[in-house]
This record gives structure tokens, sequence and C-alpha cells, in this order.
């Protein structure tokens, strides 16, 4: 993808403002209300350097979590939470060093974030409308609604949103809605070094997604396949499609993903229509109870 | 242990792949409250409605519907994490959303039962309208009996989510046996065993149906591989001794040997005294302990991974290939789950605690 353009036009180092439209020149994608964008993050070329996390933290002013070592490799981070929107984990491939694929040393390494997936389970479950879908097709909390009933947090199938002991609120990655709005590619996507992350209309994105697949198998990764694009894992049980989907290399769980994710919103009627009938059951069976001919009071 | 487990393999770093809401005990109280005082209504409509000489049943059941409600939604209210926002929760309605309808349940039943109660206590007239709102009130007191079920397996809690229509039943059943023991219990203090003997019926059938209901449901989470916080540790203990054996078996016992005595033999007190009070408090270790064990399997990495195994035809294998035929995972970690939790740095004596001896 060559220069922009109206890159031309911004020679100057120091700009007096904001580019109009500016993901045009960083990702040739004008920001459009009405379109469905998303992250292809495409972890054979993630290199584990972290900057997404300090952008997102950065941009998003997000206070630090956990100031210590973990023992999890490099990843110190450990996990996705109310503060931490994106999180590079290190998977050590110890036992297959002898056979290495041609990148990463045996070592994967993938930026994990909120997938904004089609159907949302966390939007499904959210009982007061806090978290709502905006419409650059993502998944956003509004923190002035939620109530902090955390009804979200066990419905997520990744593990994405979560409270905050802070304010008692949900909080999760809002795709930089704000900096859509502004015509700017998300913080992570942008400072991405080695386009490990891209962001971009999401049926553009499977598209090259696709490409870049038929790409690895010809060099020999063969094992190279996609993670929430549709009909692949993680685009399973009523979840459709994931609007931030992965490129992976080893089974889906050693990344710490469930292999095929379910919407628990699927579990609703069956669970109810049961217990109705249940109770239809006991009352019907209470009522020949009371109205039964008994023995005469003592 | 029985369990037919196709996934063994590694997790990361023994982190759980799910997060765990912030429910705590307050929320197995309140399953409790909302389905003792949603069966109550229902025995006390059916009571009304039998034309017999159970005047008492009918006043106790209105009379704990409202109670249920009264306990209950304070419990509900204090465990949200913004609490002064709970009016937030009739905002909108999400019919995909288990809490909402929830909402919209307890809101119908909490004013039915309101009503009808306050009928209840100014008589006359008004107890015949209060006869009227009852219907509504024991329909929705169904759903309060029974929709906790579902608040718990419309999540992507394994142990919940895998077993949502007998995890169901076995709420609503409990309910209706709760809510016959605590009306049973009432009459027994008044004097009125032939009351009495008809509501331990009711409780014992019951109770065989959540034993029906809990059987299938440990087979579907043994089948899934997820049974785990339900067979070892402390909710394991609560839920065999306190809920089954405590809640289901003692109080079968002692209602079925009330009622195969002889017709001319007077029933013993103690025994349906005995068991109407067992399923009180097997009631509550019942939810409590499915709620903990639930919020135990979410902190699992193995059994979710476990439950979200692929079923044939999930994706299409032609453009993703087999993940069967991909590098096998590493069986184990190099260092074992509990040696990596991280490290508080930021609190406590560091230097105390990092000095070598």
């Amino acid at each position: 993808m060559g220069v922009h353009p109206r890159a031309q036009d911004y020679p100057e180092s120091f700009l007096p403002g904001v580019i109009p439209d500016e993901s045009e020149l960083t990702v040739g994608t004008k920001i459009e209300p009405g379109k469905r964008y998303g992250f292809f993050t495409d972890t054979t070329l993630c290199i584990g350097c972290k900057a997404c996390e300090v952008a997102c933290k950065e941009w998003n002013s997000l206070p630090a979590d956990n100031m210590g070592l973990s023992g999890m490799s490099y990843d110190n981070t450990v996990k996705l939470s109310a503060d931490t929107w994106r999180h590079v984990m290190f998977v050590e491939k110890v036992d297959g060093a002898t056979g290495m694929q041609p990148f990463q040393s045996n070592w994967l390494m993938m930026s994990d974030v909120c997938k904004h997936c089609k159907n949302a389970p966390c939007l499904e479950a959210c009982p007061t409308g806090a978290l709502f879908r905006t419409e650059f097709d993502t998944v956003v909390v509004q923190q002035d609604i939620c109530n902090g009933c955390g009804y979200c947090v066990p419905s997520c199938p990744f593990g994405v949103v979560e409270l905050s002991m802070a304010d008692g609120k949900a909080h999760k990655c809002t795709l930089c809605y704000d900096r859509l709005k502004g015509g700017l590619e998300p913080a992570c996507a942008k400072s991405c070094p080695t386009d490990s992350i891209l962001f971009g209309e999401v049926d553009d994105l499977v598209e090259r997604a696709g490409k870049r697949v038929e790409e690895l198998h010809e060099r020999g990764v063969t094992d190279a396949y996609l993670y929430g694009a549709p009909n692949t894992p993680g685009a399973t049980g009523g979840l459709e499609q994931l609007n931030a989907f992965f490129l992976l290399t080893d089974r889906p769980e050693v990344y710490n993903l469930p292999p095929a994710p379910t919407r628990p919103a699927n579990r609703l009627a069956p669970g109810l229509l049961a217990g109705m009938a249940a109770m239809a059951g006991l009352t019907l069976a209470a009522a020949a109870i009371f109205s039964a001919p008994g023995e005469k009071r003592r | 242990m029985k369990m037919s487990a196709p996934y063994e393999g590694q997790t990361y770093y023994g982190q759980p792949v799910v997060k765990t809401p912030p429910y705590d005990w307050r929320i197995a109280a309140y399953i409790y409250c909302a389905g003792l005082g949603g069966s109550a209504q229902i025995l006390s409509t059916l009571a009304r409605l039998s034309g017999r000489e159970m005047g008492d049943v009918v006043r106790n059941g209105r009379y704990l519907a409202v109670a249920g409600t009264i306990l209950g939604t304070p419990l509900l209210v204090s465990d949200l994490k913004t609490p002064s926002r709970f009016y937030n929760m009739l905002r909108i309605f999400r019919p995909t959303s288990a809490m909402s309808i929830g909402s919209y349940i307890l809101t119908g039943f909490g004013g039915l039962s309101t009503l009808t109660a306050m009928g209840q206590a100014a008589g006359g007239t008004a107890e015949k309208a209060a006869t009227a709102v009852q219907l509504p009130a024991a329909l929705a007191g169904a759903g309060m009996s029974m929709y906790t079920a579902s608040l718990l397996s419309g999540t992507n809690g394994p142990l919940w989510a895998a077993t949502p229509r007998a995890l169901a039943v076995q709420f609503g059943a409990a309910a209706m046996a709760n809510a016959a023991a605590a009306l049973s219990l009432a009459e027994q203090k008044a004097g009125r065993s032939h009351v009495s003997a008809r509501l331990d019926a009711v409780a014992t059938l019951a109770l065989a149906t959540e034993l029906a209901a809990s059987v299938v449901a440990k087979e579907e989470r043994q089948a899934r591989g997820v049974a785990g916080p339900l067979e070892e540790g402390k909710w394991a203990k609560a839920y065999k001794y306190g809920a089954l054996a405590l809640g289901v078996a003692v109080p079968l016992a002692c209602h079925a040997a009330n009622l195969a005595a002889p017709p001319g033999r007077k029933k013993s007190r103690s025994l349906s005294i005995l068991g109407s009070l067992a399923v009180l408090a097997g009631g509550m270790v019942l939810r409590q302990a499915v709620l903990q064990a639930g919020n135990e399997s979410l902190k699992r990495p193995a059994d979710y991974l476990r439950f979200t195994q692929p079923k044939a035809g999930h994706w299409d294998e032609r453009k993703v290939g087999s993940l069967e035929g991909r590098a096998a995972p590493p069986r184990k970690a190099a260092i074992s789950a509990s040696e990596m939790k991280p490290r508080d740095y930021t609190t406590g004596p560091r230097r105390a605690k990092d000095a070598a001896p």
C-alpha cells in the first residue's frame, strides 16, 4: 500500500490540528457511520512489543493495574480487564522446539482485544441498555447508564468485559468510538509497528485475511487459519461473526480462546419453557391434592 | 469421578478464559426468597379456589408472597455495584436477557402481590378484588419460582450453562417445596394437621420432581465434563449433604412415613415439622451451593474449554482444516497454576517479605 496522495498535503512534522479523515491516510479507509468496522489481528506478525497496550492505555486514560511480575513469560499484563483493553499474550512452545516454524521462533504472541461480536452476548445480557451497538457496528458500554449489575461479565464468551471496583461500572474496549467519530483509526492499530493489528471495514478485512492465510499456506505455514471470521472457530453457537478476528497457528485453547463459544441467549427459551412446564405440572398436582376428599377433621 | 473429557490439554498459564460475576450469597438468598414467595402465591391461589376450609393458607400465602418481595428486592439492589441506579433495570426490555425478563417478573409480582395482600388485610369486598388480582400474581409467581435458574444458565458459566432445562425444573420444584413447607409449618402451629397433611403431600411431590431434575442435571454436567465444583470441594459437600440429603432425602422420608400411615392412625406432628424445616434449610443450601459452584466453575479454564469443544459441522472444515491435526499442545505448563498468581508489589511490607533467610 503506497503513500496516499493526500499525505503530501501535510509535509510538516507538527500539525496545527487533526487531519480531516486521517484514517484515509493511515489505513486507506474513510470512516463513515453505517459501515461495519473491526480489527484483523494477524498473530504471525506480532512481535510482542505491547505498543498497542500502551497506546490504548494512553488514549483512553486507563489506570495501570498489576505492577508486578506474573511469571507468565513476558506477559505481565495477565488478562483483559476493566482497565486493560488490549492484552499481548506470550505462549512459549517449549515442547515443539525441535521442529521450528519459519517465524516467531516457536514463540506465539497475540494481542487480544474485545471481539465486538455480531450477536454480542454482553449486549444481549445488559438489562439497562448501557451496552449498545454503535453506528460503526461496534459494541460500547455507556458508563452513565450502567448500574453495575455485572450480568455482562459472565455472559461474555471470551472474558472481556469487567466491572471496575473504582466506579462500579462495566468497562471494555470501545474500538476507540471517539476516534472513529473523529475520523481516526483506533489507537492500538495505529501504533502497531508490524501491522499485526489491522483496522478497517470488516468485509474488507475478512477478504484480506483470507488471502493472508493462503499466502502463509503457500509459504509452508500450513497451520494458519482464521478465528472469528464467518464459518470459522470462534464464530460459532449463534455468535455468527466476530468483528475483531484473528489469524492463529495453533489450537484456539493455546491462546486462551474457546474453540466453539456459544451465545447464552439461546439457552433462555429451553430453560424458561422447561421451568414453566414443571411449575404447571406441580400446580395441577397441588390443585388435585387440595380438592381431593380427605379424612374427617379431628 | 466419571467424566467424558475430550479436552485435557493446555490452558493459558491456568488463567480463566471467562470472567466471574460479582455475585455472592445475596443473589442466592434472593433466588430463595423469590422462589418461596412466588410458589406461596400459587398455593394460596389454589387454596382460595379449592373452596375448602383453608383460609389460613390463603392468608399466609399472600403475606409470604409480599415478604419474599420485600426481603428479596433489597438483596438484589444491594448487590449492584451502583445501587442508586437500580431503576435503570426498567429503562428498556431486553428479551435476550434473563436479568431484564426477571426485573419485569419481579416488578409485576411485587405489585400484584402487594395489592393481593392489601385486599387480604382489608377484608370484605376488598378480599374479593384481591382474589381477582391473585390469578395474574400466581402466574408471575410461577415465573419467580424458576426464572432464576435461567438467570444462571443464560450465561457462559459452564456448570450452569450445561443444563438449562434441568436446573429450571430443579429450582422451580425446590421453590414449590419451600412454599409448601413454610405454609405447612404455619398450619401445624395453628393445630390444623389435616391441612398440613395436604401441604406435605404437595411438598413430597415437589421434592420428588427436584430429585429427578438433580439426577438429570448431574448427568448432563458430567457428559460435558463440567461437574467438578459440585463433585469436589466445599460446595460439593454443601450440595450433597445440605441440598440433597438434608433438603430432599430427610423430608421425603419424614413425609413418606406420614403418608404411608394407615388411614385410621393419627399422623406424626413432629415428623411433619421436621420434614418442613429440613426442606426450608435445604432449599437455601441448594441455591448457595449452585451459585458458588458455578462461580468456581467460571474460574476453571479447562472446564470452560471442555464446554466449548466443537460439535461436528460447527464450522467449515474444508476452509479451516481439522483442529485435531494441529500440533498437540504440551500437556503441562512448566509451573503449576497456583504458583503463577501475579504478586502484588503495590501493598504490604516489601522488605520483610523479600529478605532472604
